[in-house]
C-alpha cells in the first residue's frame, strides 16, 4: 500500500496555485457581457430617505441600471440567518454608515462609480446610537422598527435578545474572596485579504450566483426563497475564498446582485473595496461584568456574568454569537453556581457577524482577566489557580451539556512547560497565561460523495469551503488512506451546488469532524463494495474479508484495494460510488439547540516587555498549545494555531474600529486600521498540540483553528500586569493606552488594583 | 477615479511648461505612492498627470558636490537608505528613508516626492531639516535653491511657485560629522504613519539640532546652542527642561485618531531625550554605522 497520509504533513492541496496567484477567486471570474456594480450610500449612520433622483446617474454613458428599493418587489424583501431583518436595499431609512440604498450597474466600473456620485438623494439625518450606553438609554431611538418584531416583549428597546444561562444558586453561595471587574472589547473587523465578491447571472430559467461565501448551500436557500425559485434552479458557485474568518458565512449583497442581474437580464458583478468590507462585517463589541467568588484556598464557588454585546443594525448571525459565546463563558472550570445574562444590543453600526471565536473571545477576555486578578488577590499562582479549578476529563462542567472531552490540564501544563513558568522571566519582562474554551457545532449535516475510479484514483465531492484552512488537503488525506490512493491521485471538488451534495456550513471549526466523518463514511461505503467484490472474486465468504486503510486482507494475504478494484470492475471498467452523511440533530430542549459536538481548548502563555516611557508592548515569547484530539496534518494544525494567535494579537494590541460623533467609521481602510505585519509578530512563537484521540472526528480528531485566538488578550494583559503592576481592562493594549495606564498609576498608586476585593 | 490627461514630457522644460499651464490642476507622478492612493480614493481629481520618469535631466543618482551630496529628484528611499555616504554622514536621513512605508513603497517612493507631498508626518523631513538641506527647484524663471526650512508651509503646501518642480535635494557638507539619529512613534512595529517623527544631530561644537514632525501643520526645526543638550555629563532633568523650552511650539492636532495631543507631546519629549542620548553616543563613536 501507499504510505499513510493522515498524521503526516503533505504539501497543501491547491497551495501552489494559492500562493502563486493562479487560483481564481470570485473577482478573477470575468463573464461575457457582465455589468459592474457599485453601491450608493450616505455619509452618515442613520437617515430618513426623502427622495432619490436617479436621472443624472442614468444619463452617465455606460450606465444600464440604477436600482433602488422602489425597483424591488414590495415590501422590500428581507433576509438573514436568524431574523429576516436585512432589506435587499435600504427602504425609507438607512441604519448604518455604508448601508446601500441604491446600486448602479454599468458597462465599466468607472462609469458605475461616477454614477454613484450623481444619484441625488434628499435625506434627513436622524439621531442614532453607536455605544452600549447610548443604545440602552430609555430615550434612545429604536434601531429596528418594532413592527419587525411582533410579539417580542423587547421590541420597544434596542435589546434584540436577552439570554439567561446558569446553574446553582449564585446568591446563596458564600465566598471568602470576591473579585469583580468590567472588561471591554472593541469592534474589530475580519480583514480577509480577498475582498468579498459577488456575481449573479440569469441561467436559463434560474440564476447562477458566484460568491466568496463560506456556506454555499445556505446561500442557495436564501436566493431561492427571495426569488421564489426551486433550489434546483439556483446554482451557487463558491470558489475557494481568500480568507473568511466568519465574515463570509452569510449572504450580504448576493440577493442585491441577483435582483440586479434579473432586472438587467445580464450578469452583474460587485467586488467590495476593503473600505466597503469594513462597512459589511465586523465582530460584536462588548462590555462584560464578571464577579467571581472563591474560597480562600482558590476553589471557585460562584461566577456571575453580565454581558452586553453591541451588535449592528441588523442581526445577521450576531445574536447567535452572543448566545454561544455566553453559554460557555464560565470557561472550562468546575463551578457550583453560575449565572450568566447576555444581551444582543442593536446599534446604528455595521452589522456584526461571525468572526473566528464566535462571541467567545469577548467573554474569555473578561473571565480570564478576572481569573488573573483573582490569582493575585488570593496570592495563588495563576497557573495553579487554573489547574485547581479545571474540569477533569469526563466531568459535566456545564450541566446538561457534553462533559469535558479532553485532558485539559495536560494542555495547560504543556504551555507552562514551554514558557518555563516555574523559572523567573528575563529581567524587565512579565509573564501571563490564560485558557480558552469554545463549544464546537451544536448541530450539523454534511453529505459527501466519493468516487473510486477504474484506475484507483479518487474524486471527493464536499460542500465545505476551503478558505485557506486546508480542508481540501485533509479530505484528500482521508480518502487517500482509506482507499489506498496516492494523495496526488485524489481530486476534491467543492463550491458548486449543482454538483456537490449538501453541506450545512463551513464554520465552528467543524469541517474536519463533520465533513471528515462524512467522507470517511463514504469511503467505508466503497470499502464495503470492495469487500463484496473481493469475496466474489476469491470466492470466499464476505465475513472472511477485511477492508481497511487502503488494503484488502483475506486470511494472512494483503492486497491493495486497487488490485481488487481493477479485477472486480472487469472489462467494462466504471467506478464505485460511496456516499457519506454525518448529522447531528438539534436538541430543542437545550439552551443552544444542541450540545457541543466537541470543545476547542487552548492555553496561551506569553512573556512581554513593556516600554514604560512609551507604552510599547513587545511580545517576546508566545506559546500556544491546543487540544486537537488528533492532528491529521500537523503542519496545518500549527499553521492554523499560529495564524489564530497572530490574529488574536491584532485585537489585543492594535485593532479597533473608531467612529466619529455621526457614527461614521473614521479609520475606514488599511491606513488607520492596523493589523499585525510580520514585524509585529512575537519575537519567538512556539506552537504545540495535545493528541489523545479523544475527539468525535476521523481517527479521534477534534475541530480546531479558532482555539489559539481565544485567550491571547487576557494572557498578554496578564503579562503586562506582571511586568508593570498595571491592570488594563480595555482593548486594544495600544501603546497610548498602556502609557496612559502607567501614567495614571504613577499618579495614584491605587490605580490598577482589582476593582473590589471583599471578604464576606 | 476621475479621468485625467496624462503627459510624459522628455525634457525639464516641457514639464515646467505643463505645470505653468495647468497650475494646481496638474499633479506630478514620480513614484506615485502618494498620488495613486489619492487619485483612487477620490481625494484629488487633477485634470492632468505629468509623469516625470522620462525626463533626462531628472534622475535617481546621488552625486557628490563640494563635499556634500546632491540627491536626484527620482532617487528612491531604498537607494537613499542603502547609500554608504548617506549612512555615514547623514545617518538620520538613511534611518528615516528606511522606515518610510513598506519595502514595496520604498522601492518606488522618492525623497523629492516625500517632501513635495509636505505631509507634517513625512519621515525624511526632520532629517533634512537638521542637516540644513536645500531644495533645488526649476521653474519658468529658472533654477533656485530653497532652504528646506523655508520649503514647508502646511500639509500639502510648499513654497514652490506655479510651474516649479523639484529637480534635486542638496545636502551640504557637514561642518564636522555630527552624531545623528532618527526616531519615530507608530502604532505598530510594521509600516505605519508616524505619530511623532524626529531627527537629532549633535555637533562637535556643542550645537544640537532637533527637528520633529506630526505635531503641527509642518515639520519644525529647533536648535540648542547653549551646549547643554550636547553635554554628556549634564543632568537628565536639566536636559528635559531644555527640551520643554525647545518644543514649546509643538501643536498636535486634537482631531487625529492616531494619537491624542497629550500622548504625542509626551512622546516628543521621550524621543527627544532618547535621540539626544543616541546622537551623543554616535558623535563619540564617530557616527559609523555597524
Amino acid at each position: 500500500m501507499t504510505d499513510p497520509c493522515v498524521g503526516m504533513s503533505p504539501r497543501r492541496v491547491g497551495g501552489r496555485d494559492r500562493v502563486t496567484g493562479r487560483q481564481a477567486y470570485v473577482a478573477d471570474i470575468h463573464l461575457d457581457d457582465v455589468l459592474h456594480a457599485k453601491l450608493v450610500s450616505l455619509d452618515c449612520a442613520r437617515a430618513r430617505i426623502i427622495t432619490v433622483d436617479t436621472s443624472a446617474a442614468l444619463a452617465v454613458p455606460g450606465v444600464r441600471l440604477v436600482m433602488t428599493a422602489a425597483d424591488l418587489p414590495q415590501p422590500v424583501p428581507r433576509f438573514g440567518p436568524q431574523f429576516q431583518d436585512r432589506p435587499v436595499l435600504a427602504a425609507g431609512e438607512t441604519h448604518y454608515h455604508g448601508e446601500p440604498l441604491a446600486a448602479i450597474a454599468a458597462e465599466t466600473k468607472d462609469a458605475a462609480e461616477e454614477a454613484t456620485r450623481l444619484v441625488r438623494i434628499e435625506y434627513e439625518e436622524l439621531p442614532a446610537v453607536f455605544t452600549i450606553a447610548g443604545a440602552l438609554d430609555p430615550m434612545a431611538p429604536l434601531v429596528q422598527d418594532p413592527a419587525l418584531r411582533p410579539g417580542d416583549r423587547l421590541a420597544r428597546s434596542n435589546v434584540l435578545r436577552e439570554h439567561h444561562y446558569g446553574w446553582g444558586d449564585v446568591d446563596a453561595a458564600s465566598a471568602d474572596v470576591v473579585v469583580e471587574g468590567t472588561y471591554a472589547f472593541p469592534m474589530v473587523t475580519q480583514f480577509a485579504i480577498e475582498p468579498h465578491g459577488f456575481i449573479a447571472a440569469p441561467d436559463s430559467d434560474g440564476i447562477a450566483v458566484w460568491s466568496s461565501i463560506q456556506h454555499p448551500n445556505w446561500l442557495q436557500r436564501v436566493i431561492a426563497s427571495l426569488l421564489h425559485l426551486p433550489l434546483a434552479k439556483v446554482r451557487i458557485f463558491a470558489p475557494d475564498p481568500g480568507g473568511g474568518f466568519g465574515g463570509k458565512q452569510h449572504a450580504k449583497y448576493e440577493p442585491l446582485v441577483a435582483f440586479m442581474a434579473l432586472r438587467a437580464g445580464r450578469p452583474v458583478r460587485l467586488v467590495l473595496t476593503l473600505e466597503e468590507t469594513f462597512q459589511a462585517v465586523r465582530r460584536g463589541a462588548s462590555e462584560i461584568h464578571v464577579r467571581s467568588g472563591f474560597r480562600s484556598d482558590g476553589g471557585l464557588v460562584f461566577r456571575d456574568i453580565e454581558a452586553n454585546y453591541l451588535i449592528g443594525a441588523y442581526a445577521d448571525i450576531a445574536d447567535r454569537t452572543v448566545a454561544k459565546g455566553s453559554y460557555t463563558s464560565n470557561g472550562p472550570y468546575r463551578v457550583p453556581a453560575v449565572r450568566i445574562v447576555a444581551r444582543s444590543i442593536l446599534s446604528h453600526t455595521t452589522p456584526s457577524t461571525a468572526f473566528r471565536g464566535f462571541g467567545n473571545p469577548q467573554q474569555i477576555w473578561a473571565v480570564e482577566s478576572n481569573m488573573d486578578e483573582a490569582a493575585r488577590a488570593l496570592g495563588i499562582d495563576p497557573l495553579a489557580l487554573r489547574l485547581q479549578n479545571l474540569a477533569h476529563p469526563g466531568e459535566a462542567f456545564i450541566p446538561g451539556d457534553t462533559p469535558a472531552d479532553g485532558d485539559w490540564a495536560r494542555t495547560v501544563e504543556r504551555a507552562a512547560e514551554l514558557i518555563g513558568w516555574g523559572s523567573p522571566p528575563a529581567p524587565g519582562r512579565g509573564r501571563g497565561l490564560a485558557v480558552g474554551l469554545k463549544s464546537g457545532p451544536t448541530t450539523g449535516l454534511s453529505n459527501s460523495i466519493v468516487r473510486l475510479l477504474a484506475d484507483g484514483s479518487v474524486i471527493v465531492y464536499a460542500g465545505t469551503s476551503d478558505m485557506g484552512q486546508g480542508a481540501r488537503t485533509i479530505f484528500a488525506q482521508i480518502a487517500a488512506d482509506e482507499l489506498g490512493a496516492p494523495l496526488d491521485w485524489v481530486t476534491v471538488v467543492m463550491g458548486d451546488t449543482a454538483v456537490v451534495p449538501y453541506d450545512q456550513q463551513t464554520s465552528a471549526s467543524r469541517s474536519s469532524v463533520f465533513m471528515g466523518n462524512s467522507i470517511l463514511l463514504a469511503c467505508r461505503d466503497i470499502q464495503a463494495k470492495i469487500r463484496a467484490m473481493a469475496a466474489r472474486l476469491e470466492p470466499v465468504d464476505e465475513a472472511a474479508v477485511v477492508v481497511e486503510r487502503g488494503e484488502v486482507r483475506i486470511g494472512g494475504r494483503v492486497t491493495p484495494i486497487r488490485d481488487v478494484l481493477v479485477r472486480g470492475l472487469g472489462r467494462l471498467g466504471g467506478e464505485l460510488i460511496g456516499i457519506g452523511e454525518m448529522r447531528k440533530e438539534a436538541e430543542p430542549e437545550h439552551p443552544l439547540g444542541g450540545t457541543a459536538a466537541f470543545f476547542e481548548f487552548n492555553c496561551t502563555a506569553v512573556e512581554v516587555e513593556v516600554d514604560r516611557e512609551t507604552g510599547d508592548v513587545v511580545v517576546a515569547r508566545h506559546v500556544t498549545v491546543s487540544d486537537v484530539g488528533k492532528a491529521m496534518n500537523p503542519i496545518q494544525v500549527r499553521g492554523q494555531d499560529e495564524g489564530a494567535a497572530i490574529m488574536g494579537l491584532g485585537h489585543t494590541l492594535m485593532e479597533h474600529i473608531i467612529h466619529d460623533e455621526a457614527g461614521r467609521i473614521r479609520n475606514l481602510g488599511a491606513i488607520d486600521y492596523r493589523i499585525p505585519t510580520s514585524l509585529d509578530l512575537p519575537l519567538r512563537m512556539e506552537s504545540d498540540f495535545v493528541e489523545n484521540a479523544d475527539g468525535p472526528g476521523p481517527y479521534g480528531a477534534k475541530g480546531m483553528s479558532e482555539g489559539a485566538l481565544l485567550c491571547v488578550a487576557p494572557a498578554v494583559a496578564a503579562a503586562v500586569h506582571d511586568a508593570t503592576g498595571v491592570r488594563i481592562r480595555d482593548l486594544p493594549l495600544s501603546p497610548e493606552r498602556v502609557w496612559r495606564a502607567l501614567h495614571d498609576a504613577a499618579e495614584s498608586p491605587d490605580a490598577g488594583a482589582p476593582e473590589a476585593i471583599d471578604a464576606r | 477615479m476621475r479621468a485625467f490627461a496624462y503627459e510624459r514630457p522628455t525634457t525639464l522644460q516641457g514639464a515646467v511648461a505643463l505645470l505653468a499651464e495647468h497650475g494646481s490642476e496638474a499633479r506630478l507622478l514620480a513614484g506615485g505612492t502618494d498620488l495613486i492612493i489619492r487619485l483612487r480614493d477620490g481625494s484629488i481629481a487633477p485634470r492632468i498627470v505629468v509623469d516625470l520618469k522620462r525626463i533626462a535631466e531628472l534622475d535617481g543618482q546621488i552625486r557628490e558636490h563640494d563635499g556634500g551630496l546632491t540627491i536626484g529628484a527620482r532617487a528612491v528611499m531604498t537607494d537613499i537608505a542603502a547609500d554608504g555616504r548617506i549612512r555615514r554622514d547623514y545617518r538620520a536621513l538613511a534611518e528615516a528613508a528606511a522606515v518610510v512605508g513598506s519595502v514595496q513603497i520604498r522601492n518606488r517612493a522618492t525623497l523629492a516626492g516625500n517632501i513635495c507631498n509636505a505631509s507634517p508626518a513625512a519621515d525624511t523631513a526632520p532629517a533634512l531639516l537638521v542637516y540644513g538641506a536645500r531644495v533645488i527647484a526649476a521653474g519658468p524663471a529658472g533654477t533656485r535653491r530653497i532652504p528646506i526650512d523655508a520649503f514647508f508651509v502646511r500639509s500639502g503646501v510648499t513654497t514652490l511657485a506655479r510651474g516649479e518642480l523639484v529637480t534635486a535635494i542638496e545636502l551640504p557638507r557637514p561642518t564636522s560629522r555630527p552624531g545623528s539619529v532618527h526616531l519615530r512613534r507608530t502604532r505598530r512595529r510594521g509600516h505605519d504613519l508616524a505619530s511623532v517623527t524626529l531627527a537629532c544631530a549633535v555637533r562637535a561644537d556643542g550645537v544640537t539640532q532637533l527637528a520633529y514632525g506630526s505635531l503641527g501643520p509642518r515639520p519644525v526645526l529647533v536648535s540648542d546652542e547653549t551646549g547643554l543638550l550636547a553635554d554628556p555629563t549634564a543632568p537628565e532633568l536639566a536636559k528635559m527642561r531644555r527640551l520643554e523650552a525647545l518644543f514649546v511650539g509643538a501643536s498636535p492636532s486634537p482631531r487625529s485618531m492616531r494619537a491624542s495631543p497629550e500622548y504625542r507631546l509626551a512622546m516628543l519629549h521621550v524621543l527627544g531625550l532618547r535621540a539626544v542620548g543616541t546622537a551623543i553616543e554616535r558623535l563619540a563613536q564617530g557616527s559609523v554605522p555597524r
